[in-house]
């Protein structure tokens, strides 16, 4: 493919990316520490995490969580309060200039007044080793939209524009915020199709996400981030094992004493229905059942990611969140 | 050629509205001020009118162009195109230098077109060498304006900065005797165009015509106006990033 870069490390396209002496290589993304504030607010909090290269990673938390912040920090685009950033070995702005990243940003845009065409040219001369434009055309599915204004683009179309442009110089690492933010279910399964194909390739690819579903499928390594700090890392078997095993649920009101039932990690309220997580599913049984109380149409179920993610942000317990129980966990 | 000049010049060339303003709308004042009242001047007053009126257009058509074409970048910032172009290897400097070079290049076509209008349809006569001291002068003089149309886009917003590009340039326009010679003024409005730009970047124009040197008045007046504005910008910028997310 590029074949035109020294870098080779970087650009490994078979299997996981080591240096020729053996060594690991250097990580496509090194996070120590950091910390954002806007003002009087913690954005980011004392953050740290390490993506080695090849490997696609997973930010999931609620909106406000500190993943947009972590992943512009990662860009330099938001002053840094504390810790460091490097993008393979390198400080954000360096590796920018490097043509080490491409980013599908939440405010991103494209230029009015010009053709896509035009917009992807110049993005690709910007870099050291562009992407053959065809390949790329084929890739990312913007055919027969070279010649088109960027003003008479549909929304999805936009997306993928927006993707060729941060694919454009073949960039190592990827950042994606919400990429599928206005992508309808077609067009968010050829996205992550694509993704898939450029983690086969090689490519390290970081992105930030609400939707449990996109982690679950694409990511092979998820980390949960609530209140600008990693509350939970590791593959999606882990984080669900870590977050309290089952859930039970039953129709009714959820009471204050549900938050002191054993086990409970998580209460909500799911349209009449009651859904606790618990990491000692009996023990609570009981408890509801000691209780007293009626358990109308009782279910109890192995917790799916949305409910161990919820567990992890959303602890039962009012008090501050105690560390959760298992190694998968911070 | 620079890739992202380039771009630019291509987005620059599609926007109708620049044409429009920056080059026909002088090009027809030019004609249509002369037609009417250069045609009440007898004899050689029409000649001086023709000449007043077309460098006092030359300069309108520039200021317009220079102001206009640095709006880009808020709408660029608006968009989140400027986000976009900074996680590029594209430096930032470039950006920022690529939009003066565009800016200083769009006040040409308006220089130009409008002393062709005065020599061909109005029957301007001047040397050859003043001609073209005339468009180098105002045009080396338009950078003031491309300046200050930079410091507009970078601290307000792509529709805050329309409304204040459109204001800026009709009020340097009218006060400082673009559109009415400033010898018909009251004194006291002859006191604001004095204080004003638009008027040391006309008058430089009317020493050209006249067969002299640029008096060193104007050239100080419009050298420290575009150097308070390039300060101005680069204070404005450290603040408010090209890159932050507008509104």
């Amino acid at each position: 493919m590029s074949g035109r870069t020294d870098d080779v490390s970087h650009y490994c396209r078979d299997g996981r990316p080591t240096s020729l002496d053996g060594m690991p290589a250097t990580p496509a993304l090194e996070i120590d520490a950091l910390t954002v504030s806007y003002g009087a607010t913690v954005a980011v909090d004392q953050l740290s995490l390490t993506v080695p290269a090849g490997r696609t990673v997973a930010l999931l938390g609620a909106n406000g969580a500190g993943k947009s912040t972590t992943l512009n920090a990662v860009l330099g685009l938001v002053p840094v309060s504390g810790g460091s950033v490097r993008v393979l070995g390198r400080r954000p702005l360096q590796a920018i200039r490097a043509g080490a990243v491409g980013a599908m940003l939440q405010h991103g845009g494209l230029p009015s007044e010009a053709r896509v065409g035009e917009v992807i040219d110049l993005v690709r001369r910007s870099y050291p080793a562009a992407w053959p434009l065809d390949d790329l055309v084929a890739t990312v599915g913007i055919d027969g939209l070279l010649g088109r204004p960027v003003d008479a683009l549909s929304g999805g179309q936009r997306q993928r524009v927006l993707l060729a442009v941060a694919l454009a110089g073949e960039p190592p690492l990827l950042l994606l915020d919400e990429p599928t933010a206005a992508m309808d279910v077609e067009g968010r399964r050829a996205f992550w199709a694509t993704m898939r194909d450029l983690a086969g390739r090689g490519h390290t690819v970081v992105f930030a996400t609400h939707h449990l579903a996109e982690a679950d499928a694409v990511a092979d390594r998820v980390v949960v981030v609530d209140g600008g700090r990693v509350v939970a890392d590791g593959t999606t078997a882990e984080v669900k094992r870590g977050a309290g095993g089952r859930t039970i649920s039953f129709t009714g009101v959820a009471q204050p004493r549900d938050d002191t039932l054993p086990g409970v990690t998580a209460v909500r309220v799911q349209g009449d229905r009651v859904v606790l997580t618990t990491n000692e599913p009996e023990a609570t049984l009981r408890g509801l059942l000691a209780g007293g109380r009626l358990l109308p149409e009782l279910e109890v179920r192995g917790a799916s990611l949305e409910d161990a993610v919820l567990s992890l942000t959303h602890p039962a317990d009012p008090a501050p969140a105690a560390p959760a129980p298992t190694g998968a966990l911070r | 050629m620079n890739a992202l000049l380039l771009f630019q010049l291509r987005r620059v060339g599609r926007n109708r509205q620049y044409l429009l303003f920056t080059v026909l709308l002088p090009a027809l004042f030019t004609v249509f001020f002369t037609k009417v009242f250069g045609g009440a001047a007898a004899g050689g007053g029409y000649q001086e009118y023709a000449t007043g009126s077309m460098v006092s257009m030359m300069a309108y058509g520039a200021m317009g162009a220079a102001l206009g074409a640095t709006i880009r970048l808020a709408f660029d910032r608006a968009s989140g195109w400027l986000r976009q172009l900074r996680i590029t290897p594209v430096p930032q400097g470039q950006v920022v230098a690529v939009e003066v070079a565009v800016g200083a290049l769009l006040t040409l076509p308006s220089l130009v077109v409008v002393a062709a209008v005065g020599r061909f349809v109005n029957g301007v006569e001047l040397p050859l060498g003043t001609w073209l001291a005339l468009v180098a002068v105002l045009w080396v003089g338009s950078t003031a304006f491309v300046a200050l149309g930079l410091l507009i886009g970078l601290a307000l917003d792509e529709k805050a900065a329309g409304g204040a590009i459109g204001f800026v340039s009709v009020v340097l326009a009218m006060l400082g005797g673009l559109w009415v010679p400033v010898q018909l003024f009251p004194d006291a409005l002859q006191t604001v165009a004095r204080a004003l730009p638009s008027y040391w970047y006309a008058e430089l124009g009317r020493d050209v015509v006249a067969g002299s040197a640029p008096a060193p008045t104007g050239v100080l007046v419009l050298a420290g106006f575009a150097a308070v504005s390039a300060i101005l910008g680069v204070l404005v910028a450290t603040r408010r990033p090209l890159h932050a997310v507008s509104g």
